[in-house]
């Protein structure tokens, strides 16, 4: 009773309340930003030019953890391998099933992998299920829910079903076009669900966001493949390599976009944690691009080429996760874009 | 609400009293300009339409140049103050104004260390005081409330230069704007700005009231404080009107309550004098010295008879005086900090706490824990373990190992109690309003109700002393302790004491209608007669909740204020001589020419069926005395005093004098403090400088914050309180702070002779440095909330302070101190004075110029028991 | 019935008693016993467990209409809550449709369905709904309404002694609002503005159940000057996906048919 903050003796006071089933670990470790203490005169957090209260966010920081970002990169893997599936499945004549099984095998472990990385950010992971309650089109998270559910299941029946022969076999290939149809939306919603959040670095930049994310499960995929053991013809090989190239090029591309769509949210990307990974994934995928480029059949260098692809869309991942952290602590980057009207309102109402 | 300019001087209203303050944004919502002169900028500053900073302790200084300048400027309520104030009254010849004397009135004695008041006087005769000290001057007790008709002599030209008027007119008269800005550090723009406001909101039309609190009562002159208040007010004619007056703005929920059926040692209910051994030897002599031929209290022996029946029933008869001689006796000053020191010199056996948490609460924390291990049982009641309760374990000594837990001999008894949620019972607010609460839920435990724990320890000590004979056991023996009991507890009845409050026929039991009823032949009982009639018609007045929009804007229908239900006093005020209002904005109440009685929007407050035109007959006795025109009926001649002749410990006039522990010399008068303060010469109790102490070179005020209550029991405890103010901080400004080398959010000690505590910085602009004389002078500001026990703890203020207290009602000085601040945080384990002063004393003598509070002619003052001095002294020979 | 809040900060006196009495009524935890040394506000921000929070802002400016001998300062206070906004972000991020509007068209979060993914709380222009880490679900101001349904007013607006909270019928309380403004105008408040009361004040929420009456820039008070609910701005983001996915699959297939083409 003592520390769960409310200090009701449950003997004397009835717990009725909205807020009383509130769990309590601690108080006070709830809110590890509270332990701020401002240092200076009060009256200093007050500027003319750019005031803001105390240098306070504005906004709440992402609650997400580490299991988030990761679920992008697979999430997209899987995705992008589906899609690579269907269309080696269509065009190969029977010639490219190889690649098609591994990859619709990635693309099943992908889906598997990536609700479960899901649920376990969910801070009632117990309730995953409710995910599923409504279809809300405003919210990508709950599109984005039923996409990896149908694409998860669809992924995971084209691999058990692969190769089958007769009905099953029809089944599979079938469910591995569906995989297909849910992998795109799968590998692109995550750089949607970014976007629509108030989140001032992920909001600015929710047109180039998808290019980058897509890029990255492409090269993703692509760089993967360089570290499986899985026997592929050299004509496969090609076939992913290329794949491989054209996202890593667009990666690349759409970072600059990213760059320039910030505005006001760039340190993000420049500054910190976020900025250091940000770099770190452009130099990681620029190598990798130019060692798939470099001619020869090599297997040490698709080894080196899938380590630092796979590298590179990690840290992607990671760096835009945290530089969205950041940018949510700097109430200069909501308060500027907005002045620049970024919002909604006309300019002449926001001359105060 | 009413006011068209409230002035909120020496309280901070928005946070200590929130609720009230909404109908001062209410009054703000229809135009009433609201002023705050604080030495903080502070919540209310934040809403208030002008802010003025004061140094602490130098309100008289402001208040007085106020009234300077309405007297200059004539534009005083001429027609009000000519009919309704003393000010036409002749004074004695041989009265001297502190003008005269430097900072005296005439009367001081040097023997004795106190004033007589007898050249205070009106011109042939000899008048006493409707409330205050009783016993101003302990010599042969004179009438204590009786007068003749008032003054003899009256000049209604004002010009004779013996006139009250002319008196005041010379006495305030070097309170210039210029000493303001010398001695509280406010600019001449400034003061100008607040005495035109003022001004300008008083007359007929308009009205302008004061709201303060303990921001000027504790000071050693805090009683002036509020006089200086009380004549400005009366010269603008702001008193018994509607948008008048002086509010005090009473502290704990009933404190209000607890001085008029009082919790204080030198009354009885109702503002009875409480008996003394000296002079009240019996009941006729008491009556004698109590009676008053003229005013009100001409009623007193009706109040006092019913008091003795309520109290002691059938066993009260006429030929036994009604049992008076079973009445303790006063056999002096036993205030608390006198009772603390006696407690300290081993005086005091046992203690009882009930609901109140001194070391925190009281000065001087460390006193008076060094007191209470010195008796030999204490009792505290309280909700939970407070830092009283605990003195002899969890203590700054005993943390240092000065003292030792085994060597303390008291045996402490602990009380869970019930909150008032558990008990029925009435609070009176600030505003004399009676509002009954009932109990929401059974008190938990052991937990007990103050009327449950007193009547049942009545009850057994009764049973114990059944069969004695002594005489000092008569009174205990013959108490009627009788009320029903409730529940399995055995509650009593809070209903039926309310009855015997309001009062009751003794023949039949049934509850008079008011204090008009009583007798004073043994036919009626009444526990405290202005509380009479509040259970009029069987019926609980207190309880009555009817909404505001079903009743007038006066809202009789909400709970019940005494006296009679009357919302504001002294209301007769409101009409002209003749009985007209003094305008239609101000109507209140008025002479109905037809019905040929007072009436209006309130209870009038006089004689209903006395018309305007009414002049005492020269053979009038008791009320008959009082004209038709006199509205402050209880003064014995029903004028306003601008002067007070009597009732004072200190002087007629309110006189400015620096605090006991000040920053500058008095520049008024050589005279630096309160001649009559009360002062404790111990070792346990050092002073520093009267002013300029090298070591303690700024002031220290202490003050409440909304989200705490007082000494913190209640609100350290609770999570949703505590987080809002989750540590002891203390306020300086960015200049200390530069000075000091203090960082916002760091740590800080802050030291005086008695005690060092430490606090959080809080940096701000809110509490300004004052400059004086070319002189810079700091202000820190802490809050006393915090102690040892609770969610959150933290160093209490009251370390800090010494006792000193002002002569008229020993309230402590704890806004106004002087002190140190260093950066850091203090040595483990917190100093405080056990055995002499933490700092060596310096002389009085720097660089050869004598720094001393007192003229030659009063620094004689001996030094009584406990190392008392000042006025009470005499009084105070434990018998 | 639109119920809501009309909160005027010019004559709030920062007694916290709406703070005090939001947790009090819902019986919500402390959130931390600490001195955070912004003036007199140790609660720093809304959060999970403080659906009332008042803020204090020590201007070195002065305030239209009040003179002091300290000065160019200023003290403003003001009470800030869930804006109940008529887009609600958080409401239209929820994925399980655990935010939902009441039949008093407040916004309301019910804690038997929210299953603390947290997408709320990045969606909230404002910064109100969090999720508390040891509870793991998301939490904001209920507008009371288990009081509402009772047919009481809300516990911070019934606790406030000045009513500078005011509750009611939320077209009553925007003339109420705008009359308000006018008589601060009329006496010389130039700089005293409505904030969300109403889609043309605030186009980006469609304006706000809950607005206020302020004195300074938003910023001052923790508050954006534009807030959108990020819904509102989502067709782009959902175009460029489809052309990057689209991209992809011609990628794929591009990729394929190249190989066998090429291949040998
Ligand atoms: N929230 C809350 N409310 C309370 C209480 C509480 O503890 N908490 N306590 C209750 C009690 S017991 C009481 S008595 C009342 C007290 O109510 P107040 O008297 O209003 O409270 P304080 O804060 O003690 O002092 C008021 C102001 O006096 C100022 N002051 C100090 N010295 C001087 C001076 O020399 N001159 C002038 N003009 N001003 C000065 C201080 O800066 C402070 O702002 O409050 C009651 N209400
Ligand atoms: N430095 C400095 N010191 C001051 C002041 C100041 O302004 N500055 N102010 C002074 C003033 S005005 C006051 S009033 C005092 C207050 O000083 P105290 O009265 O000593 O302090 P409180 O905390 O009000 O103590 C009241 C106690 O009663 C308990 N209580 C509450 N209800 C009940 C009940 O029904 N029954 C019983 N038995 N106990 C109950 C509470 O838990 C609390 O512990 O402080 C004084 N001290
Ligand atoms: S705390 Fe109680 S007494 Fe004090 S203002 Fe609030 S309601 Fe009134
Ligand atoms: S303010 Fe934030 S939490 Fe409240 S309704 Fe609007 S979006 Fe939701
Ligand atoms: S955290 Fe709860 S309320 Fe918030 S969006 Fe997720 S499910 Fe809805
Ligand atoms: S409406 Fe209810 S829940 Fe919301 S802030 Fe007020 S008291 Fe708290
Ligand atoms: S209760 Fe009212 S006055 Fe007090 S802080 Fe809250 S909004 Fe301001
Ligand atoms: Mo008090």
């Amino acid at each position: 009773m003592e520390e769960d903050g409310r200090h009701i003796a449950p003997d004397l006071g009835l717990l009725t309340g909205e807020g009383s089933q509130q769990r309590i670990g601690t108080a006070g470790e709830a809110f590890p930003s509270r332990t701020f203490i401002w240092r200076d005169l009060p009256s200093h957090s007050f500027e003319e030019e750019q005031p803001t209260y105390y240098g306070r966010p504005v906004l709440k920081e992402p609650v997400w953890i580490w299991s988030v970002p990761v679920y992008f990169y697979v999430g997209g893997t899987a995705g992008a391998s589906a899609v690579l599936a269907a269309a080696a499945h269509a065009l190969g004549e029977g010639e490219l099933d190889g690649l098609v099984k591994s990859c619709r095998r990635v693309a099943a472990v992908g889906g598997v992998v990536g609700s479960a990385l899901l649920v376990y950010d969910l801070g009632r992971p117990e309730r995953f299920l409710h995910m599923l309650r409504v279809i809300r089109p405003t919210s990508a998270m709950s599109l984005g829910s039923w996409v990896l559910a149908v694409a998860a299941s669809a992924t995971l029946g084209s691999a058990l079903l692969a190769g089958r022969k007769g009905f099953l076999g029809r089944l599979g290939d079938l469910s591995g076009y569906v995989a297909a149809l849910f992998g795109m939306p799968l590998s692109g919603y995550t750089a949607v669900l970014l976007g629509n959040t108030a989140v001032p670095v992920w909001n600015a930049t929710r047109r180039s966001l998808p290019h980058l994310f897509i890029g990255t499960s492409v090269s993703g995929l692509a760089s993967l493949f360089g570290l499986l053991p899985v026997g592929l013809e050299p004509q496969e090989r090609t076939i992913v390599e290329r794949f491989g190239v054209v996202g890593k090029v667009v990666d690349l591309a759409a970072m600059a976009v990213v760059e320039r769509e910030a505005g006001h949210a760039e340190p993000a990307l420049k500054e910190g944690v976020s900025g250091a990974l940000w770099t770190a994934a452009r130099i990681l995928t620029g190598a990798s691009l130019a060692l798939s480029l470099l001619p020869g059949g090599k297997r040490a260098r698709r080894v080196a080429g899938g380590l630092l692809g796979t590298a590179g869309a990690l840290a992607l991942r990671f760096a835009v996760f945290q530089a969205g952290k950041a940018s949510a602590r700097d109430p200069r980057a909501t308060f500027r874009r907005q002045r620049d009207s970024h919002g909604e309102a006309p300019e002449s109402s926001l001359d105060r | 609400m009413n006011a068209d300019c409230i002035v909120i001087q020496g309280s901070n209203m928005a946070e200590c009293h929130p609720v009230a303050f909404r109908w001062v944004m209410e009054a703000k919502a229809r135009g009433a300009k609201i002023i705050h002169v604080d030495p903080r900028f502070t919540r209310t500053s934040a809403v208030a339409d002008l802010h003025v900073p004061i140094r602490a302790g130098s309100d008289v200084v402001f208040l007085g140049a106020l009234i300077r300048h309405v007297i200059e400027n004539e534009r005083y309520f001429k027609e009000y103050v000519l009919r309704y104030t003393n000010a036409p009254a002749i004074l004695k010849e041989d009265f001297k104004d502190t003008e005269d004397l430097d900072g005296l009135f005439s009367g001081w004695d040097g023997e004795k260390g106190q004033y007589d008041p007898a050249s205070w006087g009106y011109e042939g005769v000899e008048v006493g005081a409707a409330a205050g000290q009783r016993e101003s001057y302990t010599g042969e007790p004179f009438s204590q409330r009786g007068t003749q008709h008032g003054a003899e002599r009256f000049d209604f030209t004002l010009r004779n230069p013996r006139c009250v008027f002319q008196v005041l007119k010379r006495h305030f008269s070097r309170y210039t704007p210029e000493i303001v800005e010398e001695v509280c550090g406010i600019p001449p723009g400034l003061f100008f700005k607040v005495a035109e406001a003022l001004c300008d909101s008083s007359g007929r039309e308009r009205t302008a009231a004061f709201c303060y609190a303990v921001g000027w009562t504790q000071h050693s002159t805090g009683v002036q404080y509020i006089r200086t208040a009380s004549i400005l007010q009366l010269l603008l004619g702001n008193i018994g009107r509607p948008g008048g007056g002086i509010l005090a703005l009473r502290g704990h929920s009933s404190i209000q309550g607890s001085t008029d059926i009082p919790t204080l040692y030198d009354i009885l209910p109702g503002y009875l004098a409480m008996p003394k051994d000296k002079t009240d030897t019996s009941f006729e002599e008491y009556v004698k010295l109590n009676d008053s031929p003229t005013g009100w209290w001409s009623e007193f022996p009706k109040y006092i008879v019913s008091l003795l029946k309520a109290w002691f029933g059938a066993a009260a008869t006429k030929e036994n005086g009604w049992l008076f001689d079973a009445l303790p006796r006063l056999s002096g000053d036993h205030s608390h900090m006198t009772t603390v020191s006696a407690m300290a010199d081993g005086l005091v056996k046992g203690y009882f706490l009930m609901g109140e948490n001194p070391t925190v609460g009281s000065m001087h924390g460390a006193f008076h824990r060094a007191a209470m291990r010195k008796l030999d049982w204490l009792v505290v009641r309280d909700f939970a373990v407070t830092e009283s309760a605990d003195f002899w374990r969890d203590a700054p000594e005993i943390e240092r190992g000065e003292v030792r837990t085994e060597s303390i001999p008291t045996e402490v008894f602990f009380f869970p109690c019930a909150a008032h949620t558990e008990k029925d019972g009435s609070f009176t607010n600030t505003q004399r309003l009676l509002q009954w609460h009932h109990k929401a839920v059974e008190p938990p435990g052991d937990c007990r109700s103050e009327l449950h724990f007193a009547w049942h320890l009545g009850r057994r000590l009764r049973d114990l002393y059944k069969d004695s004979t002594d005489p000092k056991d008569r009174g205990l023996l013959a108490l009627t302790w009788d009320y029903p009991v409730e529940d399995a507890i055995e509650e009593p009845s809070a209903e039926a004491v309310l009855k015997e409050i309001s009062g009751f026929r003794v023949a039949d039991g049934a509850p008079v209608d008011g204090f008009t009823q009583l007798k004073d032949d043994g036919s009626t009982a009444c526990g405290c007669w202005i509380y009479s009639g509040s259970y009029k018609d069987g019926v609980n007045q207190p309880a009555r909740r009817k909404s505001a929009r079903e009743q007038s804007w006066v809202a009789p229908e909400w709970g019940w204020a005494w006296p009679v239900n009357r919302r504001i006093l002294y209301n007769r005020a409101s009409a002209d001589p003749e009985g007209r209002p003094w305008s239609e904005r101000k109507r209140y109440v008025w002479w109905d020419e037809e019905k040929k009685k007072w009436t209006g929007e309130d209870e009038p407050d006089f004689i209903l069926e006395r018309p305007p035109s009414y002049r005492p007959p020269e053979d009038a006795q008791g009320i008959d005395t009082l004209a038709g025109d006199t509205p402050f009926v209880m003064q014995g001649d029903g004028l306003g005093w601008l002067f007070a002749p009597t009732g004072l410990m200190d002087g007629p006039l309110p006189t400015h004098y620096e605090p006991q522990e000040g920053v500058i010399e008095n520049p008024l008068y050589g005279q630096q403090c309160n001649p009559t303060r009360m002062e404790w010469n111990r070792r346990e109790n050092p002073y520093h400088r009267p002013w300029n102490d090298p070591r303690f070179p700024h002031v220290i005020t202490t003050y409440r914050l909304t989200e705490h209550h007082t000494a913190g029991a209640m609100s350290r405890w609770l999570s949703w309180l505590s987080e809002l103010q989750p540590a002891m901080f203390c306020e300086v400004s960015p200049e200390l702070a530069r000075e000091k080398g203090l960082t916002n959010g760091g740590w800080a000690t802050i030291t005086t002779a008695r005690g060092e505590i430490e606090a959080r910085v809080l940096m701000t602009e809110r509490l300004p440095p004052l400059r004086m004389r070319g002189r810079v002078i700091h202000q820190i500001g802490l809050p006393y909330h915090w102690g040892s026990k609770g969610l959150v703890r933290g160093d209490a203020a009251n370390e800090l302070i010494a006792f000193v207290a002002d002569p008229n009602v020993s309230i402590q000085e704890s806004k106004a101190l002087t002190g140190n601040i260093v950066a850091g945080r203090r040595s483990r384990g917190r100093r405080v004075v056990t055995s002499g002063p933490l700092v060596p004393s310096l002389g009085g003598n720097r660089d050869g110029k004598d720094l001393n509070r007192d003229l030659p002619v009063v620094g004689q003052k001996r030094t009584g028991p406990h190392g008392i001095s000042g006025a009470r002294m005499k009084q105070d020979e434990e018998t | 019935m639109a119920v809501g809040f009309f909160t005027d900060t010019t004559i709030c006196i920062g007694c916290k008693a709406c703070e005090v009495a939001c947790k009090q009524w819902n019986q919500l935890p402390d959130d931390g016993l600490l001195f955070t040394g912004m003036s007199y506000d140790n609660t720093a921000s809304l959060g999970a467990s403080t659906w009332r929070h008042v803020s204090f802002i020590e201007r070195p400016v002065p305030l239209t209409g009040q003179e002091t001998g300290l000065g160019d300062f200023s003290w403003l206070l003001m009470s800030d809550v869930c804006k109940h906004c008529q887009r609600a972000g958080c409401l239209e991020a929820c994925p399980t449709g655990a935010i939902l509007r009441t039949e008093f068209d407040s916004v309301y979060v019910q804690p038997d369905i929210c299953n603390g993914c947290g997408y709320c709380v990045v969606s909230c222009p404002f910064g109100v709904i969090d999720r508390r880490e040891d509870d793991g679900r998301a939490w904001k101001c209920t507008l009371c309404y288990d009081r509402l349904k009772g047919g009481l007013e809300p516990a911070c607006a019934k606790a406030c002694p000045t009513d500078s909270i005011q509750f009611g019928d939320l077209d009553e309380l925007q003339d109420r609002a705008r009359d308000r403004l006018e008589r601060l105008h009329r006496h010389g408040m130039a700089e005293a503005y409505l904030y969300g009361a109403d889609a043309a004040g605030q186009p980006g929420t469609e304006g706000l159940n809950a607005f206020f009456l302020l004195v300074d820039r938003p910023e001052v008070y923790n508050l954006p000057s534009d807030p959108v609910a990020p819904a509102k701005k989502a067709a782009p983001a959902w175009t460029s996906m489809a052309f990057a996915v689209l991209g992809m699959a011609a990628a794929a297939v591009g990729a394929v048919l190249s190989a066998r083409g090429g291949g040998d």
